[in-house]
């Protein structure tokens, strides 16, 4: 069960926006008399549990149905749609209506269209000839606190439509919830972006500012000194590297959705309700978790013993003790988890695994990273994994041989069938897997760290230097260097200019990551935002949470249904 | 020479006939057709005029000018057939006969008609005068309504309306609206070209009840002054208003015992006032007479009792005909006398009129004078009645039988044609003739005139703008182009600037059009007004050829054809109205549909509107507003303005080509189009991948539908050799293969079909349907694990599929049926290609340790598998487990 993020330390006042989202979807409920069905898209229905508890939308008289293709059970005469405008869900709308037609059913239909009602989708309701019997509505949601620190703008697709369908509506939606933020927190003096949708979100949002400007008059100085927008195509490879930090192989194995993860009940544990100890490790390595959990089992125990052994301690000293002890459900959630995790971490294929990743980051060996594909395609292990792999190895190397690449193609068609023919073709449009054109200069990029050369033109050196302050978890897989700071470093070039003339005010800085940032990013951020002396704070904004995964993973099923 | 000379009236294109609008009548259109026909047997030869009789001849010498009748048209359609050879003397129109296939709308007789002629070549409308005693000819008794065009065309005609007070007078305004001045002081407008009553059929009146009716009136373009029987001056400006508000003038005080004896206006764009000046004739003085004031003039000049006035075309000066037969020429504020005339006749003209800005006409019944500032006055005798048309350059001269022009010759043309004359141009003219008959002579003149060469030309092509006669106006071009050879700095612009109006002109004046527009008239008029007035003659094609030849935008002309096309069109079904419509509103780029679907409700046609309005967005706007929404960057706006351009399409049931051409030059509104029509619209995706050469994502879509039959059990099942699916497959592998980029999704896509095949003979083969839908390596495997090595190896071979797979999947398979003794067997076939992992693994993802060891230990692989174990550290973990 999710739950509602906690936002107190929040570096701005996220609270009152989620505030304002429940406000807005309790109206609309309330605007429907009586008793009702509301009826969300499986997605929304993650999202809406972190803005409200859904106990309270049965106060308002409203029972809840998830969107599907089956024909809707309820008794309910009035039915609320409360589904995100996109243009799949319309015909399950239309059937679900349209099923009630012959059985005479007399009931009413509203659909409010998250975040607005789009030309598209109601095209489609008309074509459907369901337009007439549908009361349409907006639920402007634009975006979502997943964390003090993190907002997301639930927008899965926007990978894939902007870079395989050419559909740029999530950069317009970006704008569109920055625009909102500025709304609430005041107009962001700065704004610097890196890539083609970022670039075009960033001008969207100054023609949005020009149209519907935001009054500043009664406004004090805006709460965000800065908003960094990235594109995820800039860097694919992060994702398609796996995460070590807690939290991130948390999301690698089990798939964190909306906060939380399932786990069975035999291993049992959810993550964020014990917040503090969470917060402490989920940025961790996991290797230095797993230590972390055991110090802090151990020091219990030790303290357990000395009350039992001893029997000199004042009150207060037990009333500690006792508070210590407190947190023992929460570690005990965790060395769970980590046990759990260990029984994945443990196996030889995961090391091997880490192993040919960081022989593929570092393009020394292509035959060696070449052949263990090879390999896992002939054994038919599962596609996600082989291309993840095969997606990394062509970003590296700027594309494959065309001998390489035809010949895998093949092996991959004969192996997962040729239905992935589309897969294949999506992704080599969208630039993942693809043939060899010009020499890469994936070396050149880890070298210099030049990937954001058009945002920040710090000089190099300051880079290095603080690419040094990069602990643990990223130097310890020697990977840091090539993967997390391709965001990183814009950050860092501002902070240091700066951080000098603002000594003691710490101002907030919007890094916003359109198509998806990695658990393991954000720490990175977090981890770059505690360091002494740094001037800003980080707000993470991204349009998903992903990791390699669940990048390939919509391409590889929307390949087979819509997308070609 | 390197000039044509094309002077041929603009020609209307046989395929554009369409662009007329049919007659609401058909009946009334027959019998214009037959008048028609009959007219044009008798008026086949042209009025040309033989370049050899000497042009000069012909001209008039008043004071120092020459003035030219020229015969516009001759003889007029509706003259009576005896009429047409000669003119009779007897005035009332035609004799006997009238019976025959004249008809009744074909005759018109000035006599008994109360005539109306538009200035600028406009048509001319007619009454049967009812205060006169008219002999009638078969006709009928009922009074009718009649317009022609100015070369005698009938153009409609419609029943005089009954029960109204008696007709005043006719006049056209400038917007060329009929307005009928009724008696009793009101007014009666009627709508061009129909005739129909405009705004509404009851007459608006103008004149307080109790001033007891029109006494007189006066005409201009914009309104029309009312001398009422109780001598009181009512003045509307605004004669095309729906409400004319009248206004009454300050009273002249007109004394009981005195008559008002003429009157006229001075308009009011040459009154300073900006309103205009009713002058009235009052015993012998005159009256000016404006909104607030009332001057009296003239008393000092004595002038007398002031029968006849008119006032020049420029305002300027006053032609009065006193009662002692004197012609006084006056400025209009009565300043001097300029000029005066004695007249034989002590009689008033029956008609006074300008012509140009140096001459008065005067006619009396049978004599047309002349009159110049000085000299003798020019005498033209007339046996039939006229009607002077006064233009801006001269006087039209209407009629029973002719129309004609006179006026002054321009002074290019004197110095050409004039007798004697050696101006420049003249012996450029000269010279051209000679180099025609390829006299010497030629060059004689040209040495002579060298010097002032330029405005010899400039002279030539100023004197062809003048000439109505086709041979003339090419004869003198030619001159030019003469000229034009030895003279490079002359302009050449102005001479394919004359060429261009030249032939409008001629267009224009041809009879069926019947506009005999001057040069100078077309200048004053302009182009867009003269094809604003060529489709208020329902003369669209024209129009529109006009527009084009100008390079004007046409829509004016097919948005009124449209509106005109729809209220004609009563009893066309809708759809085919609009396929009629789309046909030719597609002719005009950014024409503005909302303006015809506005005037199809307008017109009652409601439905026909509906479907006009997703055409609302006109090709240019469309692209505009596409980028307009691209721009923005706001995805929904750019779906709005795709779904409004592709539903024009499916209205128009055009071939979508245009929208796939409009997206396909934008990304961002291709992308979006194909990522909708990939939910609904698989067809029209199809269509656009074809037509915008995407072969390969056609292909890809075909491969898309083919897994949807596979998906869809009764549409793969059962089928044999799952045929549909199949073929669509093969349909994708031909598309792929016409590209050179994708060799590799063709090849895939021929073996993925060869693949269905082979797995449907297995399945019929070994009866169980297990094979089909699955992959190269799957359908191995399964043979394997049947124990079916032979099909097995046939669909190796046939996928050339390679050894070291072969080896992981046959290892795999053998070690999931737990078969390890064929798999020890395979592994002593011969050294693996890829080492022995294939058999560990296998062995190992069985679950089958123990078995995997024994195998190991007792085969002959266990020394090469040991050689291998330092390298595979996961053997090494199992195997120590």
């Amino acid at each position: 069960m999710a739950q509602i993020p906690n936002l107190d330390n929040a570096p701005l006042n996220l609270a009152a926006l989620r505030e304002q989202s429940q406000k807005d979807l309790l109206n609309i409920l309330k605007s429907i008399r009586g008793k009702k069905c509301v009826v969300i898209d499986p997605k929304l229905a993650g999202t809406l549990s972190l803005i409200l508890q859904t106990s309270l939308l049965k106060e308002y008289g409203a029972e809840l149905r998830l969107l599907s293709a089956e024909p809707l059970q309820t008794e309910c005469a009035k039915i609320l749609y409360l589904i995100r405008s996109e243009l799949k869900f319309m015909k399950l709308i239309a059937s679900q209506i349209k099923n009630d037609e012959p059985k005479g059913l007399q009931r009413e239909f509203f659909l409010y269209f998250v975040p607005r009602r789009t030309v598209a989708c109601e095209k489609i309701l008309e074509e459907e000839k369901v337009h007439q019997k549908l009361t349409l509505g907006e639920y402007p949601l634009y975006l979502v606190p997943l964390d003090e620190d993190v907002i997301c703008f639930e927008l899965d697709h926007s990978l894939q439509e902007c870079l395989i369908e050419g559909d740029t509506s999530s950069v317009w939606h970006v704008a569109k919830a920055i625009h909102k933020l500025e709304f609430a927190f005041g107009v962001i003096p700065n704004v610097r972006a890196k890539g083609v949708a970022s670039t075009k979100a960033a001008e969207l949002l100054n023609s949005m500012q020009q149209e519907d400007p935001v009054n500043m008059d009664d406004m004090g100085t805006p709460e965000i000194n800065t908003v960094i927008l990235l594109d995820r195509e800039v860097d694919l490879v992060t994702p398609m590297c796996s995460q070590l930090t807690y939290e991130g192989l948390l999301d690698e194995m089990l798939q964190i959705n909306n906060g939380s993860v399932e786990v069975d009940a035999t291993i049992m544990g959810a993550q964020q309700d014990g917040k503090k100890l969470y917060k402490e490790i989920r940025d961790l390595n996991f290797e230095v978790v797993v230590q972390v959990l055991r110090q802090k089992a151990t020091s219990i125990q030790q303290d357990y013993a000395e009350v039992k052994s001893t029997n000199t301690q004042s009150v207060s000293e037990l009333k500690d003790f006792v508070k210590r002890l407190h947190s023992l459900p929460e570690i005990a959630r965790h060395v769970h988890l980590a046990q759990h995790l260990q029984s994945f971490t443990g196996k030889p294929s995961f090391h091997a695994r880490l192993d040919i990743e960081q022989t593929i980051l570092e393009v020394q060996n292509f035959e060696i990273c070449f052949e263990y594909i090879e390999e896992m395609i002939h054994k038919q292990e599962p596609i996600e994994n082989v291309l993840r792999l095969l997606v990394l190895l062509s970003l590296t190397n700027a594309g494959l041989p065309k001998k390489n690449f035809d010949y895998l193609r093949r092996e991959i068609l004969h192996s997962y069938g040729f239905e992935h023919m589309p897969l294949l073709y999506n992704l080599e449009k969208a630039g993942l897997f693809k043939r060899q054109e010009s020499r890469s200069n994936w070396i050149g990029i880890t070298r210099a760290l030049q990937l954001i050369v058009d945002v920040n033109d710090t000089a190099k050196r300051s880079i290095e230097e603080l690419l040094k302050l990069l602990p643990g978890p990223h130097l310890d897989l020697k990977r840091g260097s090539s993967a997390i700071n391709s965001s990183l470093d814009v950050h860092q070039g501002l902070g240091l200019q700066q951080s000098i003339d603002r000594v003691g005010h710490r101002s907030l800085v919007l890094v916003v990551f359109i198509g998806g940032v990695t658990f393991a990013e954000i720490a990175a951020l977090r981890f770059l935002s505690a360091q002494e002396g740094m001037g800003y704070d980080f707000l993470v904004a991204t349009t998903k949470v992903v990791n390699g995964n669940t990048i390939l993973r919509p391409i590889i099923t929307n390949s087979k249904e819509v997308m070609i | 020479m390197g000039y044509r000379v094309e002077l041929v009236p603009i020609r209307l294109d046989p395929h554009v006939r369409g662009l007329t609008v049919p007659s609401r009548s058909p009946r009334q259109s027959t019998s214009f057709l037959t008048a028609h026909l009959a007219r044009d047997a008798a008026a086949a030869s042209p009025p040309a005029m033989s370049s050899s009789v000497s042009v000069a001849a012909e001209w008039d010498l008043l004071s120092d000018r020459f003035y030219r009748r020229i015969t516009v048209y001759s003889p007029l359609p509706w003259s009576p057939p005896s009429a047409a050879a000669a003119s009779s003397s007897s005035t009332s129109g035609g004799g006997g006969g009238g019976g025959g296939s004249g008809g009744v709308l074909g005759r018109l007789d000035l006599s008994t008609h109360i005539v109306a002629a538009a200035p600028f070549g406009g048509p001319i409308a007619a009454v049967r005068d009812d205060s006169k005693i008219v002999q009638l000819h078969s006709e009928p008794s009922r009074r009718r309504l009649l317009l022609y065009s100015s070369s005698g065309h009938p153009i409609a005609s419609s029943p005089w309306p009954p029960q109204l007070p008696r007709l005043h007078s006719l006049a056209f305004s400038s917007s060329l609206n009929l307005v009928a001045l009724l008696s009793d002081g009101s007014l009666l407008r009627f709508r061009l070209p129909d005739l129909k009553p405009n705004p509404s059929p009851t007459p608006v009146p103008l004149l307080p009840t109790s001033s007891g009716g029109v006494a007189d009136a006066a005409f201009w373009g914009g309104g029309v002054a009312v001398l009422t029987e109780d001598n009181r001056v009512v003045v509307t400006t605004d004669i095309d208003a729906a409400d004319p508000h009248p206004r009454e003038f300050a009273d002249p005080c007109v004394g009981q015992d005195e008559q008002v004896l003429c009157m006229a206006v001075v308009e009011p764009q040459f009154v300073m006032s900006g309103s205009p000046e009713v002058l009235l004739a009052v015993g012998d003085r005159v009256l000016a007479v404006d909104e607030d004031d009332v001057q009296t003039l003239g008393l000092e000049l004595e002038i007398g009792p002031v029968q006849k006035m008119a006032v020049s075309p420029n305002g300027k000066l006053l032609a009065a005909f006193a009662h002692d037969g004197r012609l006084l020429v006056i400025p209009t504020d009565f300043s001097k006398i300029i000029f005066e005339y004695e007249c034989d006749s002590a009689l008033p003209p029956d008609q006074i009129a300008w012509c140009g800005l140096d001459s008065v006409l005067l006619y009396w019944s049978e004599a047309l004078l002349m009159v110049g500032p000085n000299g003798d006055p020019v005498l033209y005798n007339y046996d039939e009645p006229i009607k002077l048309i006064p233009e801006c350059d001269g006087v039209r001269i209407l009629s029973n039988s002719n129309m004609e022009f006179l006026h002054r010759v321009p002074d290019s043309t004197t110095s050409i044609f004039g007798i004697g004359s050696m101006s420049p141009a003249a012996l450029l003219y000269d010279a051209r003739d000679h180099y025609d008959k390829q006299s010497a002579k030629a060059y004689d003149n040209y040495q002579l005139i060298s010097s002032s060469l330029p405005e010899a030309i400039e002279a030539c092509i100023d004197a062809a703008g003048h000439e109505f006669d086709i041979s003339r106006q090419h004869a003198l071009l030619r001159a030019a182009t003469y000229g034009l050879a030895f003279c490079s700095q002359f302009p050449h612009e102005r001479f394919q600037e004359m060429c261009k109006t030249l032939r409008v002109l001629n267009a224009v004046r041809d009879p069926q059009i019947g506009m005999p527009l001057t040069i100078q008239q077309y200048k004053l008029l302009t182009a867009p007004v003269l094809i604003g007035r060529l489709i208020n003659a329902n003369q669209h094609l024209l129009a529109l050829r006009i527009s084009e030849y100008l390079n004007l935008n046409p829509e004016v002309v097919i948005m009124h054809w449209a509106c005109e096309k729809i209220t004609a069109s009563a009893a066309i079904p809708d759809t085919v109205l609009l396929e009629g419509l789309l046909d030719k509103l597609r002719l005009c780029k950014g024409i503005s549909y909302a303006a015809v679907a506005a005037h199809a409700d307008n017109s009652g046609r409601r439905k026909l509107a509906a479907m006009l309005i997703p055409l609302l967005l006109s090709i240019d706007e469309q692209d505009k507003a596409l980028s307009k929404a691209i721009e923005s960057g706001d995805t929904d706006l750019v779906y709005l303005v795709l779904f409004h351009i592709w539903q024009k399409v499916a209205v128009e049931k055009s071939a979508p080509l245009d929208f796939f051409g409009v997206i396909n030059a934008r990304p961002l509104a291709r992308d979006l189009f194909m990522a909708y029509a990939r939910h609904s619209k698989h067809e029209a995706l199809k269509d656009f991948f074809l037509s915008t050469g995407r072969l390969q994502d056609a292909a890809f879509l075909l491969l898309k539908e083919s897994r949807e039959l596979e998906r869809n059990p009764m549409a793969s099942k059962g089928s044999p050799l799952h045929g549909p699916q199949v073929r669509l497959i093969e349909q994708a592998h031909r598309l792929f293969a016409e590209t050179k980029e994708h060799v590799f999704e063709s090849k895939a896509s021929e073996e993925h079909a060869k693949l269905l095949r082979s797995q449907h003979e297995l399945e019929v083969s070994t009866k169980q349907a297990i094979f089909v839908g699955s992959s190269v390596s799957d359908t191995i495997k399964t043979c394997i694990a049947m124990g079916n090595e032979r099909a097995a190896l046939k669909v190796k071979s046939e996928f050339k599929v390679p050894d070291k797979r072969w080896y992981w999947l046959k290892s795999c398979a053998l070690a999931t049926v737990g078969n390890w003794d064929a798999l020890e067997k395979f592994s002593k076939e011969r050294r693996p290609p890829g080492g022995y992992k294939p058999f560990v693994e296998a062995c190992i993802d069985a679950g089958q340790k123990t078995e995997a060891l024994k195998h190991m230990h007792g085969s002959r692989w266990q020394r090469k598998l040991q050689k291998q174990l330092h390298r595979s550290k996961i053997v090494m973990s199992y195997l120590v487990a």
